[in-house]
């Protein structure tokens, strides 16, 4: 292949086949030094925001959805074109025909679809339901086929969040490769892949993946008629900056009009989008302000993103996040960093736009960066709390460096790999069920295999061996639950666009998570080093338990107890390993939560660790808020021991400090904070969310809600606009440890 | 050579306002004063915890990638009152390329602990006192060991906040022009109350008025002058 639109483009093995990584290789330009070369933001970008900035106020006036079509069902081409200020826009294209508009996504169940209308007093139309009748969506698949263990640990809260209802998201397009090739040619090397497999013997794997194909050459003919509704033909190359941006919009866009996954993630654009800005500006097309000016607008449609929503959802999911994961920096292969200056760009759109929580700014750390790249972050994470950082130096190993984060912490190769969202198991209620001999410790009701009922003064070895066996017969359970939503998934709601954005043969990981960790941490050691004795209640269930002594907490950097949770996620992972996965997914596990750390909470009993019933976790592999008081390094040591190796799918650690507790002035602040960072991720660290606030500044928030309306934060894996948490949320945020020395 | 044991209150892992960058502040138990204003009584009333050089520094060594640009601050209490074991502590830790700071409240005036240490920080108690001899000596020792000093003072309102007392501290400073490199004023806090409380001992400035950040830019302003 060679295009007039690669002319002057470095050509290559990506020129024979798609290999957008080698394009990338061959092409981008390095960018060591600081941000002083940014611009701001235009009188354009400015009109356009103000009206944007219109439309979020009445979005949130109107009780957090503006509107909803409930005509037509979401997808590439069944909505007319939608303009924010048609002639004022460089990019464009809207999910449906108005900004925040939500569409309706009833392939993954009909009935939270139907409820989702109602909880904002919209009606589901006659039409969608008599079209629905007819059909079988994911969740009906999935309830066909669960058993009667996989219902009571959903219904219990053990195994929570599961993607049996909605789309399962964490699934990354290479949107890239539409601007790089045109969609032409990816139709003609599906076709070619099509043609291969059909000549092989009809094993049913191979049949299902040639109708799998089948519906990605359908969809990306759709594609490109979804670019004709806005006079956009995507057929080839994009030839400029400019159009490399709105073609990989165009990809982005399609996926999330078609899905309505919990997290639909970017990818890694920035870099390579860099190279088609470098060659502009060579070539004297634009000018720094005009490239500056397109990310802020391709960033202004990124923040426009919704997906309709149950208000039970948004108690898991707090905030109305999207997770359009952008994955920025990082170090090459070769050594050469993967920085460029519009990895500048894209995070200086906080300052142009005002921070926000979406895209969510994923930043690839490695202790190799450039000074001026990690100084920038930091100060973009002082000013702005709208940032997360994810070890490169632990990730380019396994997934080289052409990776992206999907949600919050879940890496994989671009293109190249997929994985099956596993939602995560309540660990605590793991722990009660055990102590419990298999009963619900809420409702008494025998949900697991009949095992002891302990009472009075708990002997840790004895308790151990009962948390090992649930916990063996959890992770069989859970694997196979997995197993059933998505081949369910696949057969009715499969990523048509996303998945033709991938290679045909692709990596599956199946990604499983726990949560609580730091909660059964802490319950373990209250158990082997203080004195615990467990209290029975009339229904002969522990109903609370009375700590004596001293004992070690998780989050003091304290071997003694940091041993025991390292050990937790190893036995998990290992256990989970042993049961046959749906396409051979390779088995994974994150620590990681969202905000569900409050549900989860809500749901689960007293614990041995003195938590009382229905108090909110700690979030993802957080130390119990207020428990690690030995100072912020200690805190950062204790999570950095968890693992990697055996929690590929991230772990996640939010962080909080004081401004003042960071230093007098921006320069020493900028300076510790990426002392911080370095430190941390050094140690094998996997991810850090950075907050940079005043307790008061968010009681203040709370109170009075007009005070700072954008305040931003970091909660886990992602940010939000601290407004739009619940109550509950705000308040468990408010109650989290803030490093503080004064 | 009998090892050498030191009595620890807490450490404090990543601070950044107790001396340059990030640091390790090691609060030593013991003080040979009892200012009302204190706010780590528990330095003064409890014995502390026994560590023996080799596993304090190895608690240290953890946190030695973070503190690269900063190090380590050892305070108090008053750290000189053990001045056999900071010695042979900060001569362990230098060896790990780790650089000490030492917070004072200046009144036992040792050389050898002074020599080991990067600089230090010396706190001025002008609340109950005009007599600032005692810190001439003390910085008068640290010029003669080539070592820098920041000086810091607390500044409660209506205490030592008068104009007379700002100039007193700008003098000893200039006096000392080529070895105090700083002088930074703090401001009260009754964060300690609760510390009080558990120890059952009266906290003598209870009364006595928090300070705002804008004194503190005022009373700066005085030193700049």
């Amino acid at each position: 292949m060679n295009f007039e639109a690669w002319k002057g483009f470095n050509l290559g093995n990506y020129c024979d086949k798609i290999d957008v990584r080698n394009f990338i290789q061959l092409n981008y330009t390095p960018y060591e030094g600081n941000s002083d070369f940014l611009s701001g933001p235009t009188k354009r970008t400015d009109k356009l925001m103000e009206k944007v900035n219109a439309l979020l106020q009445e979005e949130a006036k109107r009780g957090g959805v503006y509107d909803i079509d409930t005509e037509h069902v979401s997808s590439l081409t069944t909505c007319e074109a939608g303009y924010i200020d048609k002639e004022n826009e460089l990019i464009v294209g809207l999910q449906t025909d108005h900004p925040l508009k939500r569409g309706i996504n009833p392939f993954g169940g009909i009935r939270l679809c139907r409820q989702a209308c109602e909880a904002y007093g919209y009606k589901l139309s006659d039409q969608v339901e008599t079209e629905f009748s007819y059909k079988t969506t994911h969740n009906d698949g999935v309830f066909h086929v669960y058993n009667s263990e996989m219902r009571a640990l959903r219904h219990a809260g053990i195994l929570t969040g599961l993607p049996d209802a909605y789309g399962r998201g964490r699934i990354i397009g290479d949107y890239r490769r539409v601007a790089l090739y045109g969609v032409d040619v990816l139709i003609a090397e599906k076709q070619k892949d099509k043609e291969n497999l059909s000549m092989q013997d009809m094993t049913a794997e191979n049949i299902r993946l040639i109708e799998e194909l089948y519906k990605q050459i359908d969809f990306l003919k759709k594609l490109k008629d979804m670019a004709l509704i806005y006079g956009v033909d995507i057929s080839m190359p994009a030839n400029n900056a400019k159009e490399a941006i709105q073609w990989t919009y165009f990809a982005y866009l399609a996926a999330i009009k078609e899905q309505n996954g919990a997290a639909m993630s970017l990818g890694r654009v920035s870099t390579f989008l860099d190279i088609y800005i470098e060659r502009d500006i060579k070539r004297g097309l634009i000018t720094e302000q005009e490239a500056q000016e397109m990310m802020d607008d391709f960033v202004i449609k990124l923040r426009l993103s919704r997906q309709l929503r149950t208000p039970e959802y948004n108690e898991l999911f707090g905030g109305d996040p999207t997770w359009t994961t952008e994955s920025v920096g990082g170090m090459g292969e070769d050594g050469r960093t993967l920085v460029t200056k519009n990895s500048f760009r894209v995070l200086n759109t906080l300052y142009n736009l005002g921070p926000a929580p979406e895209p969510n700014l994923t930043i690839l750390w490695s202790e190799k960066l450039p000074k001026g790249f990690k100084d920038f972050c930091t100060a973009v994470s002082i000013d702005t709390d709208s940032i997360q950082y994810e070890n490169d130096d632990v990730m380019r190993p396994d997934f080289g460096d052409d990776y992206g984060i999907a949600c919050c912490v879940s890496a994989m190769k671009i293109g190249k790999q997929m994985q099956y969202f596993g939602a995560r198991c309540n660990l605590g209620k793991l722990l009660l069920l055990a102590l419990n001999g298999g009963k619900d410790e809420k409702d008494g009701k025998q949900i697991a295999p009949v095992g002891k009922q302990f009472s009075g003064k708990l002997n840790f070895n004895e308790v151990m061996e009962a948390y090992k066996k649930y916990r063996n017969w959890l992770c069989k359970v859970y694997i196979n639950t997995l197993n059933v939503i998505h081949y369910m998934h696949d057969k009715y709601a499969y990523e048509k666009i996303q998945m033709a954005l991938h290679d045909t043969e692709v990596d599956r990981f199946m990604a499983c998570g726990v949560a609580g960790l730091s909660v059964v941490a802490d319950s373990l050691s209250a158990i082997k080093y203080a004195s615990v004795t467990a209290k029975i209640g009339e229904n002969g269930l522990i109903n609370g338990f009375d700590v004596e002594g001293k004992f070690p907490k998780y989050g003091n950097d304290d071997d003694a107890v940091d041993e025991i949770a390292v050990s937790l996620v190893k036995d998990f992972y290992k256990e989970l390993k042993k049961t046959p996965t749906y396409r051979e997914s390779i088995p994974t596990l994150s620590v990681l939560t969202i905000t569900s750390n409050v549900v989860y909470g809500k749901k689960t009993g007293a614990t041995p660790d003195g938590r009382k019933a229905g108090e909110p976790f700690a979030p993802g592999a957080n130390p119990m808020s207020g428990r690690d008081c030995s100072g912020a390094l200690c805190s950062l040591n204790s999570v950095a021991k968890i693992p990697y190796s055996c929690c590929k799918d991230g772990i996640s650690n939010t962080f909080s400090i004081v401004p003042d507790s960071l230093g007098a002035d921006k320069k020493t602040r900028v300076e510790n904070l990426t002392d911080m960072i370095d430190g941390y991720f050094v140690q094998g660290a996997h991810h850090l969310n950075v907050n940079v606030l005043n307790r008061e500044k968010l009681i203040e928030a709370m109170e009075d809600p007009n005070k700072y309306p954008n305040i931003t934060i970091r909660v886990s894996g992602y940010a939000v606009n601290f407004h739009r948490l619940s109550k509950e949320q705000q308040k468990e945020v408010i109650s989290r440890t803030f490093h503080e020395r004064m | 050579m009998k090892e050498c044991k030191g009595y620890i209150d807490s450490i404090y892992s990543g601070s950044a306002v107790d001396g340059k960058g990030l640091r390790v502040v090691v609060f030593f138990s013991g003080c040979n004063m009892a200012c009302p204003f204190c706010h780590n009584p528990e330095t003064l009333y409890e014995k502390g915890e026994e560590y023996t050089v080799k596993s304090l520094v190895n608690r240290i060594k953890r946190y030695s990638i973070y503190i690269k640009r900063g190090g380590v601050t050892l305070s108090g209490g008053e750290p000189f009152l053990q001045a056999d074991f900071v010695v042979s502590l900060n001569r362990e830790l230098a060896k790990n390329g780790i650089k000490v700071a030492i917070e004072t409240n200046g009144h036992v005036v040792d050389k050898n602990v002074i020599e080991t240490c990067e600089y230090l920080i010396c706190d001025v108690k002008n609340q109950e006192t005009d007599d600032l001899t005692v810190y001439r000596q003390f910085l008068q020792t640290c010029k003669d060991c080539g070592k820098k000093v920041e000086l810091t003072c607390v500044i409660v309102p209506t205490v030592n906040d008068c104009e007379e007392k700002i100039l007193a501290l700008k003098e000893l400073k200039n006096e000392f022009a080529d070895t105090v490199f700083n002088l930074r004023l703090l401001p009260f806090r009754k964060l300690c109350v609760e510390k009080y409380k558990k120890l059952n001992k009266q906290f003598l400035y209870e009364n006595k008025e928090e300070c705002d950040k804008l004194l503190i830019e005022k009373l700066n302003q005085i030193i700049q002058e």
